[in-house]
């Protein structure tokens, strides 16, 4: 059958993302030139004014690369932290904050990205494919012509320098928002919830803006073009009234390839959240991720890198199977 | 990344308020403007645009410094050319050397079908999905230090070559079946033959807005790199302005030329470089008739 | 196709799915920190209490405390991955939110304005039993509490020790090898003394044992807590039960805030003898990067910043008049840290193993472009391998400045520059720089120093011909082999800023001088691989060599020995002597010196003589003062230390902070 056999290949691809991914980043931060050890080692002589004898650094030293798992070779190593990885989603400890485990690290900042982005990702793609099907739908009017401005000017701005005018905008000169983001501990309450929202809503007007543009500007191209085939212009000479025809013809059939852009655009957009957590301060994984390559904590680094890979193609992956509900030939076989 | 805006699909038989062409001339008079401007213009001066305390610091805008000068004693107006140089140069070297992969990988792959197929669409899908950044954040933490410019280029065809290879294998794919290349087939043509001469003319063009896009990614992503200090911040680019602006808070020092006249420039030469391959895109979609 | 289609209704579900996702997934992102919240008064944060009548605004601080009643200070260590530990048995506890300065006590604390050790636990300075130098009685003050209401007692100390002892190897906190081969027995007397016996003559037991300027290698333990604690090693003290007078009300699980507050009976803490300190509450919070902070901080959202670049500083103050920095005139801050930016070079690598070679960097180094051009002219100069401040002055700079200015290299050239502050401020002043904030008089030489190293070049082509090496047709100095040398200089990037562009500066200048240098930046964990491995460090910017804080040198000049030194290609890292001076003069002066009793003038008289012998082969290019910018903000808080005010340093990270709250006043606002 049609919709198993997509199932399974995108299954397939699924692992073998996965699998390579992992590879990758797994031997990416051996080849890091900072070593934990001795970082550690040489903040603790700058913090206890070299009282320390040689013996005492040597003692400090063989006792951390056995707590750290670096001793062996690096093989050895591997083979070991394969072993936790996938069967125990166990990164071991942060270097930097020995003894903590990597993984109650990232579980802390996850929601923050998570929550980030999938509001921002809905956001930009449900509006800016609103706008560019109302100004595809109606590209004769000049309001259509400005709307489609707005995306020619939006899109090619990088995601670094709209969020640093958002910032000067919103939160220096006008000050509607804080500058940078605080979070209350405790119970969870409606007055929390709106805290978080008010303490994330520039990184999210960022992402959302960045997201925007080509939302925009495909949508409506595809919207023109889409509103001139013959099933549209059946339809109108039918007498389908124009809202119906712009949502359940046009836009119906621009959806497809709009999903399929977003699928492949996913690994991107998280590029950009990143980019604007650490630009922000958000406490999310991109600057956990920074903050680790910074200290040469390797596992910590390992494993927000494997955590962001793992999460994008996920995504990429329930997104892959919800396509069929969108894409007739493959729902029913052709 | 750039190349998703390339919408190949459309033939533009209702006309946009916005013509084609005036993009292609907006954005190609941008471009010429900035080439020929950084390329030409460094000749005109002897002066080290990174040296520091060439100047008195935090001059105002004048006829002799056009943009003032910032707190490091340099001429903005001068160290924003030479950046708009050096990103161009980026641009351009790491832009080809995606291109060649790319196609080489896309239309081999689109052409040749089975396993080679299917190995080569694994790797892309696997490129597209793995989010770069925290790569580039490892690789940038190595090589920052005492690299040239050719290894970030190359960095950035390593993680840049995927979604150009995808689009091209796609168009090769539904070219295979087309008449004309069967035609040559069963003339007794090579497949080299085939690909060269049947093909690549009707990739060419997507090669062409491919291109123009991908220098747009190499420039953003290095520019990115830079904002967050992890490119070679001393060589003047335009992502590195933007770090010294940051990093000498030159919006808050009333130094508002250094950090507004580098978003300005990316924004413009951006802007340029999208109405060019836009307006390229669909001249060519146009020329075509049909996609 | 045509006909009313499901799709529309697909796309309507759609939506649906996607608020639902949205909806669910936002409890989960405040549910997940209060899962994680471990400590206490969590759900007080959210109550916020009733203002304290001490009037103000009624303004509220985002973690609901009284904005009059509340002192805002800027972490020092940006946001911290792990903000739940409080084990001080565990290295990388939050140790710099609050911890050091509000939570523990001391058996002695330093007076960083003078470099005097007071006692704070203990009750006097220790009795000295013997001559060698190696038994000491310390007795304790009664009538300290423990935050929780128990006592603190000599078992609290000998607990400790017994901790420290058994804990060896296992538990990371770097105080646990230093005290455990520095302390041979010990003994319990009776509830208030204790004796303690260390394995060497010891002149430094109170700040060993105590504080040595910034922290202790002996935190005291609450024994009646620890004591019921299974595994040491893993425990994160949850709710620190602590010495000193505030205990923590509430921390951000993201690790960006800590929030303190004042104990009640703070009479009974460590630090009660002191005074009530003012503020009920004090907030740890960190503002983001230097951008987001200088915005926060002209929008008076906090009291008291820590190492803002001189920039901010200025932007603070144009656009807010109550931000001030520690002076109203240059240098502005405060210059009195106990370590100064300087430029390690390893001392066994060729050319740098000549010592003309060295000093011809040193002459090629111009300090007054690099000072200007990196730190808009906020530096004071120090020639000497440490920093210039109120207490080695009298030590070791004035004691030497003839000596300087005799002083000869090889070839009979005076190196000396006595005038470098005079130019510093016409160098200022040409620059346009309002003669209001430029000292004058005195001040000249207080401000920038007594002097450095002359700028220049063509003796420094000089030195460089003695080993060999010529200016090829580029301008750049070319080795006997006719290949240009490439100097590499590695420097910090964006953790530590102030260094940073001092590094490039320094690049810049060798540069014009025909040193082709290359600055390459690392992040700190690669720093610390430099500084260490003999095979990789050629030049660079670095601190750690220099840290002379009181007239006891030795405390950190002991680590330049034999031990620490490896051939000259090994990988092998080494802690210590990072310039690798191989010279067994120094080393024998410095083993002396150690044994010396640190307050006799013979003890001072060696220390000149090391400097001169280091000076002399210059091993090490010492620069500046590291500049600690701590701007204030009078908004909400008044009375910090300032230079006319300077009843303490401005230090919050220092036992100063301690007399700070006690002084400092609240607007009312």
């Amino acid at each position: 059958m049609k919709l198993a056999q997509y199932v399974l290949q995108r299954f397939a691809t699924y692992l073998a993302v996965l699998f390579i991914g992992l590879t990758i980043t797994f031997f990416l931060p051996r080849f890091m030139p900072g070593d934990p050890i001795n970082n550690y080692i040489s903040q603790i002589q700058a913090r206890a004014g070299q009282t320390l004898s040689p013996e005492a650094v040597e003692q400090i030293r063989n006792s951390l690369a056995e707590l750290y798992g670096l001793k062996g070779n690096l093989f050895t190593q591997y083979v070991g932290f394969l072993n936790r990885v996938i069967l125990h989603f166990d990164f071991g400890p942060s270097f930097t904050n020995y003894p903590e485990k990597v993984s109650t690290i990232l579980l802390r900042a996850l929601p923050y990205t998570v929550g980030l982005l999938l509001t921002t990702t809905a956001l930009s793609w449900i509006i800016g494919n609103l706008i560019g099907l109302v100004a595809g739908y109606y590209n004769k009017r000049a309001g259509a012509t400005v709307l489609e401005l707005l995306g020619i000017v939006l899109y090619p701005i990088p995601y670094y320098i709209l969020a640093i005018s958002v910032l000067i905008v919103l939160a220096f000169w006008l000050q509607i928002f804080p500058i940078s983001p605080t979070f209350l501990p405790g119970e969870f309450t409606w007055e929390k919830f709106k805290q978080i929202l008010y303490n994330s809503i520039l990184p999210a007007l960022t992402l959302v803006l960045a997201g925007f543009g080509w939302n925009i500007l495909s949508m409506k191209s595809l919207a023109v073009s889409t509103k001139e085939e013959p099933f549209v212009q059946f339809a109108r000479l039918k007498g389908v009234p124009n809202w119906n025809r712009m949502t359940g013809y046009v836009f119906r059939n621009a959806l497809l390839p709009q999903v399929t852009a977003l699928i492949l655009s996913l690994g991107t957009i998280f590029n950009g959240a990143l980019l604007t957590e650490m630009i922000f301060s958000y406490p999310g994984v991109g600057l956990l991720m920074r903050t680790a390559a910074g200290a040469g904590d390797y596992n910590l680094l390992y494993g927000s890198i494997t955590l962001s890979i793992i999460a994008v193609a996920t995504a990429a992956f329930i997104l892959d199977l919800i396509y069929p509900l969108f894409d007739p030939r493959i729902r029913l076989g052709r | 990344m750039a190349d998703r805006i390339v919408s190949t699909k459309s033939s533009q038989k209702g006309r946009s308020p916005l013509k084609l062409n005036a993009r292609l001339y907006v954005g190609l008079s941008i471009i010429s403007v900035f080439i020929l401007g950084s390329f030409i213009l460094p000749f005109f001066t002897d002066v080290d645009p990174a040296a520091q305390g060439t100047y008195l610091k935090n001059m105002p805008l004048s006829a002799k410094h056009l943009l003032g000068t910032n707190s490091l004693g340099q001429d903005i107006f001068w160290f924003l050319v030479f950046s708009i140089r050096n990103s161009l140069l980026i641009g351009l070297g790491a832009s080809f050397g995606i291109t060649l992969i790319s196609t080489f990988l896309g239309m081999s792959a689109g052409y040749i079908g089975g396993w080679y197929e299917r190995i080569v669409v694994l790797f892309i899908d696997t490129f597209i999905t793995i989010p770069v950044l925290p790569i580039l954040i490892v690789l940038g933490a190595l090589v920052r230090g005492n690299t040239s410019f050719a290894i970030v280029a190359a960095i950035l065809i390593v993680f840049g070559w995927a979604w150009n290879a995808r689009t091209i294998r796609s168009m090769v794919l539904s070219l295979r079946e087309r008449e004309f290349i069967n035609m040559a087939r069963f003339s007794g043509a090579g497949t080299f033959d085939i690909i060269y001469k049947e093909v690549f003319p009707h990739v060419y063009a997507y090669m062409v807005v491919g291109f123009i896009n991908t220098i747009l990614f190499a420039i953003n992503t290095e520019a990115a790199l830079a904002v967050i200090g992890l490119s070679k911040i001393q060589v003047p680019t335009l992502g590195s302005i933007i770090f010294w602006a940051l990093n000498y808070n030159a919006l808050m020092i009333g130094q508002t030329a250094w950090i507004v006249a580098p978003i300005v420039a990316t924004v413009l030469l951006f802007l340029g470089l999208f109405l060019t391959s836009t307006g390229y895109n669909e001249l060519f979609a146009e020329r075509r008739g049909v996609a | 196709m045509s006909r009313k289609s499901p799709l529309t209704s697909w796309v309507i579900a759609l939506v649906v799915i996607m608020s639902m996702i949205l909806s669910a997934c936002a409890p989960s992102v405040a549910t997940a920190p209060a899962a994680t919240q471990a400590s206490s008064g969590s759900t007080e944060a959210t109550n916020p209490p009733a203002s304290d009548a001490t009037g103000g605004s009624g303004e509220m601080t985002e973690v609901g405390t009284p904005r009059s009643e509340t002192l805002i200070v800027q972490t020092f260590d940006g946001k911290v991955d792990v903000p739940d530990n409080f084990n001080p048995l565990n290295a990388s506890y939050v140790l710099w939110r609050g911890l050091r300065e509000l939570a523990w006590g001391y058996l002695w604390e330093m007076d960083t304005a003078t470099g005097q050790s007071y006692p704070e636990l203990a009750a006097e300075m220790p009795k000295i039993l013997d001559d060698q130098h190696t038994q000491f009685q310390v007795s304790l003050k009664k009538g300290i509490y423990w935050s929780d209401g128990v006592e603190f007692t000599a078992d609290d100390v000998i607990y400790t020790l017994d901790t420290y002892f058994a804990g060896k190897g296992k538990l990371t906190y770097w105080g646990i090898p230093a005290i455990t081969g520095y302390v041979k027995s010990y003994k319990k007397i009776d509830n208030y003394t204790v004796e303690i016996e260390t394995t060497h003559p010891a002149y430094d037991f109170v700040t060993t044992m105590g504080v040595y300027t910034w922290g202790s290698l002996f935190n005291i333990l609450p024994k009646h807590v620890f004591e019921k604690v299974e595994d040491l090693s893993t425990f994160k003290n949850p709710n620190p039960v602590t010495l000193g007078a505030y205990t923590l009300k509430s921390f951000d699980p993201n690790g960006q805030w800590h929030l303190w507050q004042r104990r009640d009976d703070w009479q009974r803490s460590s630090t009660g003898w002191m005074g009530q300190p003012a503020p009920k509450y004090i907030l740890y919070k960190n503002f983001g990067d230097e951008q987001t902070r200088t915005l926060a901080f002209i929008k008076n959202q906090y009291d008291v910043d820590t190492f803002m670049s001189p920039d901010g500083i200025a932007a603070g103050k144009k656009q807010n008049p109550l931000i001030k920095s520690f002076s109203p005139v240059m240098p502005y801050h405060d210059m009195g840290d106990a370590c100064s930016y300087g430029i390690l070079m390893n001392n066994q690598k060729a050319p740098l193993d000549n010592p003309n070679v060295r000093w011809a960097l040193a002459l090629s180094l111009d300090l007054k472009s690099v000072g200007f051009n990196s730190m808009n002219g906020e530096f004071r100069a120090s020639a000497l391998p440490m920093p210039d401040t109120q207490i080695t002055h009298p030590a070791f700079f004035a004691p030497l400045e003839q000596w300087l200015k005799d002083f000869k290299l090889e070839d009979g050239y005076q190196p000396w520059d006595p005038n470098f502050a005079a130019d510093m401020v016409k160098k200022m002043t040409d620059a346009g720089a309002d003669p209001s904030t430029l000292p004058t008089g005195d001040n000249v030489t207080k401000s920038y120093g007594m002097g450095w190293w002359k700028y220049d070049p063509a003796e420094a082509e000089k030195l460089m011909a003695t080993a060999g090496y010529k200016k090829g047709a580029d301008g750049f100095y070319a080795g006997p082999d006719g290949k240009t040398w490439e100097v590499e200089l590695v420097i910090p990037s964006d953790w530590n800023k102030v260094m940073q562009r001092v590094g490039f500066s320094i690049a810049d200048s060798w540069n014009k001088a025909g040193f082709k240098t290359n600055a390459r930046q690392v992040d700190n964990g690669e720093f610390g691989k430099v500084q260490n491995t003999n095979s990789l460090l050629t030049t660079m910017v670095n601190w750690t060599p220099s840290c002379v804080f009181n007239t006891n040198y030795v405390q950190n000049w002991r680590s330049i020995t034999k031990d620490n030194l490896k051939p000259v290609d090994s990988n092998e890292e080494i802690v210590g002597n990072n310039m690798r001076v191989t010279d067994e003069k120094i080393f024998a002066q410095i083993v002396e010196a150690g044994s010396m009793d640190q307050s006799t003038p013979e003890f001072l008289q060696t220390g000149q003589e090391i400097i001169k012998g280091m000076l002399s082969q210059m091993f090490y290019i010492n620069m500046m003062n590291i500049p600690t910018t701590i701007p204030t903000n009078d908004t909400y808080w008044t009375n910090f230390p300032k230079a006319d005010n300077a009843y303490s340093v401005p230090y919050t990270w220092w036992s100063s902070f301690k007399k700070i709250l006690v002084t400092i006043k609240p607007t009312g606002k």
